[in-house]
């Protein structure tokens, strides 16, 4: 074949006239460099991004109608209820009686979304603005009493992990991932030094995709990138797509060997729990990678709709680990959501079309706070077994 | 799940390669759904459909991998080729790096696949006539050096998807069905169920031709 050609150039030319496919690299390196580093930029982009964040973002708290009988068959609710009381009383702080009397937060609410569905065909999401419910200002207000004060990040862990009302989410966010410092006072200065760090950082390596070196990893980034969720506006937004280009750089790893361990593990993990599942699954061939190593690869980005995956990360980073462990969990939790639909199917074929294509299109908070009620059941009845993961027995 | 779509006579396995970005999975949902997106996801890992059509009155259900374009997926989607009776091979027309890698996904599949494997080369994109970088003629003499079954289609405007699966299917029935007739399976006959890896003669059609297309 002829490979004499410039390539470089020919795929500049080639780029920029074929609508849907990459944009060239050229133009988002200039609008970045032409920008001037500094909080400007910054605040300009937090609030070209808000909206965003806000439009698809329900309150937890709402349940369809439909989704509802679907629950109380599937969970065993009353387990899963513990876990959330728990936590949420546990987060409690100083608040009047009244609003300890609250309703749980999964009381069933009349409000159906009803998106229609055609089997094994992954749907454009669909956004709609849930209800607003009581519970959420008696937990805005305690989210706001808290953080007046340096609040302790114990018990802004506890409150995070069942949900983070919108308006405060972005500031609790930043003190759980440690990007701010709890003491205010601090806050200004230490934001001012790392924006500066990062703007250093962002001179000495940003601009990388000139090093023949990196050609070609940068050159399957650009084709990447705007493909991770063309349907959702946030991700092609130019700034958002840099930011995951130069992630996806520091992460790349050949053939993601974590995540292959990761894989075996939720394997194991299941096979303890639910051998019905587990067997049912091996009976008709379906191993566990040709599912779950999208759901870990993409930290179930693929599987949820946005809104939801924005409410889990509540609970991630409300996680002591953040979500190095708690992820599997999760993975868990949401295979064995849909025991009662894989069981049913009967071949192969049936399996794997619903295990890639599962409908969570209407899911909203409410169906992530049993999930990670679900995972955090089962990362504490395996506390106390280290052991239980250590794959020995490989294929089963 | 008893639907009319689970009978079939044969069940092949059938992978989709190819550099990422030409068109595979745009492929497969136009062939098993009639749909196609400008704007698709790039895939992980590996992403499965299935679709059946009927060949010489007997119902072939196509089994069809998509795998991740992705150099660093390789070790994954690698896996994949296993019990695969064919493989489309995808490039992009408008891009000739993604011709010239043809040769290593050649490669791949010496390496990973069953050595009697029915390929097929398909040109995506062939809608793209003005940034066309891979000229016809030249796809198609490298098709039949490497005895490879070779189509140009259009996943965006339809223009032959349907045929280069029609032709890729057929040709492994007919491979499969004059293997029968040569010498008869231990069993009754080829058995629905079974995916395992069937003995396919070389790629090149008993009677010397080749299907092949032209724009």
């Amino acid at each position: 074949m002829d490979g004499e050609s410039d390539r470089s150039s020919f795929w500049k030319k080639n780029l920029k006239t074929v609508p849907g496919r990459p944009s060239p690299k050229r133009e988002a390196k200039n609008s970045s460099k032409s920008k001037t580093p500094g909080s400007t930029s910054f605040q300009d982009f937090q609030a070209s991004v808000s909206d965003a964040w806000e439009m698809d973002d329900d309150e937890f708290c709402i349940i369809s109608a439909t989704e509802n009988t679907r629950i109380s068959k599937r969970v065993s609710q009353s387990a899963a209820l513990n876990v959330l009381n728990t936590h949420r009383n546990t987060a409690e702080i100083d608040v009047s009686s009244s609003e300890r009397n609250n309703k749980p937060h999964i009381a069933p609410e009349p409000n159906t979304v009803k998106i229609s569905r055609i089997p094994g065909r992954p749907r454009q999401l669909h956004y709609y603005n849930p209800p607003q419910e009581e519970d959420n200002e008696s937990k805005l207000e305690r989210f706001e009493a808290l953080l007046e004060n340096p609040p302790s990040l114990q018990e802004l862990s506890k409150m995070s992990w069942s949900g983070i009302p919108v308006k405060v989410r972005g500031i609790t966010w930043r003190l759980l991932s440690g990007y701010l410092p709890i003491n205010i006072e601090r806050r200004n200065g230490v934001l001012e030094r790392k924006r500066h760090d990062y703007w250093t950082l962002v001179e000495k390596y940003y601009y990388t995709e000139h090093d023949e070196t990196n050609r070609d990893i940068q050159h399957q980034i650009n084709i990447d990138v705007p493909r991770m969720n063309p349907s959702i506006a946030l991700f092609q937004q130019k700034t958002v797509q840099i930011m995951f280009e130069h992630s996806i750089q520091d992460n790349y790893v050949f053939a993601q060997v974590g995540i292959q361990k990761k894989v075996l593990q939720l394997e194991e993990l299941i096979k303890r729990v639910d051998e019905v599942l587990h067997k049912h699954l091996k009976r008709h061939n379906v191993s566990y990678l040709q599912f779950s190593f999208r759901w870990l690869n993409n930290l179930l980005t693929r599987e949820l709709p946005l809104r939801c995956t924005i409410r889990l990360w509540d609970t991630y980073l409300a996680e002591s680990d953040c979500f190095a462990t708690f992820q599997l969990y999760v993975c868990a939790a949401f295979l064995l959501y849909w025991k009662e639909d894989l069981m049913q199917e009967r071949d192969f074929q049936g399996l794997l079309l619903l295990l890639q294509n599962l409908p969570t299109q209407s899911w909203t908070s409410s169906q992530i706070s049993m999930l990670v009620a679900e995972a955090y059941k089962l990362k504490v009845m395996f506390a106390d077994a280290p052991n239980h993961l250590l794959s020995n027995s490989g294929d089963s | 799940m008893c639907s009319k779509d689970d009978e079939y006579d044969y069940l092949f396995k059938v992978v989709l390669i190819g550099d990422s970005g030409v068109g595979k999975s745009n492929l497969l949902s136009r062939f098993t759904r009639n749909e196609f997106n400008l704007e698709s996801k790039s895939t992980i890992g590996v992403e499965f459909a299935t679709r059946s059509i009927q060949v010489d009155g007997k119902t072939i259900k196509a089994q069809i991998w998509d795998t991740a374009g992705q150099e660093r997926y390789r070790a994954i989607t690698a896996a994949y080729y296993r019990g695969a009776v064919g493989a489309l091979l995808v490039y992009d027309i408008a891009k000739h790096l993604t011709y010239e890698n043809v040769e290593r996904w050649l490669r791949e599949l010496r390496d990973h696949a069953d050595q009697n494997i029915v390929i097929m080369l398909v040109g995506n994109k062939s809608d793209l006539r003005h940034l066309r970088a891979v000229l016809t003629e030249e796809a198609k003499a490298f098709a039949e050096k490497n005895g490879l079954s070779f189509i140009e289609t259009s996943a965006l405007d339809s223009t032959n998807v349907d045929m280069a699966f029609q032709n890729i299917l057929t040709e492994i029935y007919r491979i499969v069905s004059q293997k029968q007739i040569r010498d008869p399976p231990e069993g009754d006959t080829i058995r629905p169920q079974n995916v395992e890896p069937i003995d396919v003669r070389p790629t090149i059609n008993p009677d010397g031709s080749r299907k092949q297309c032209c724009q």
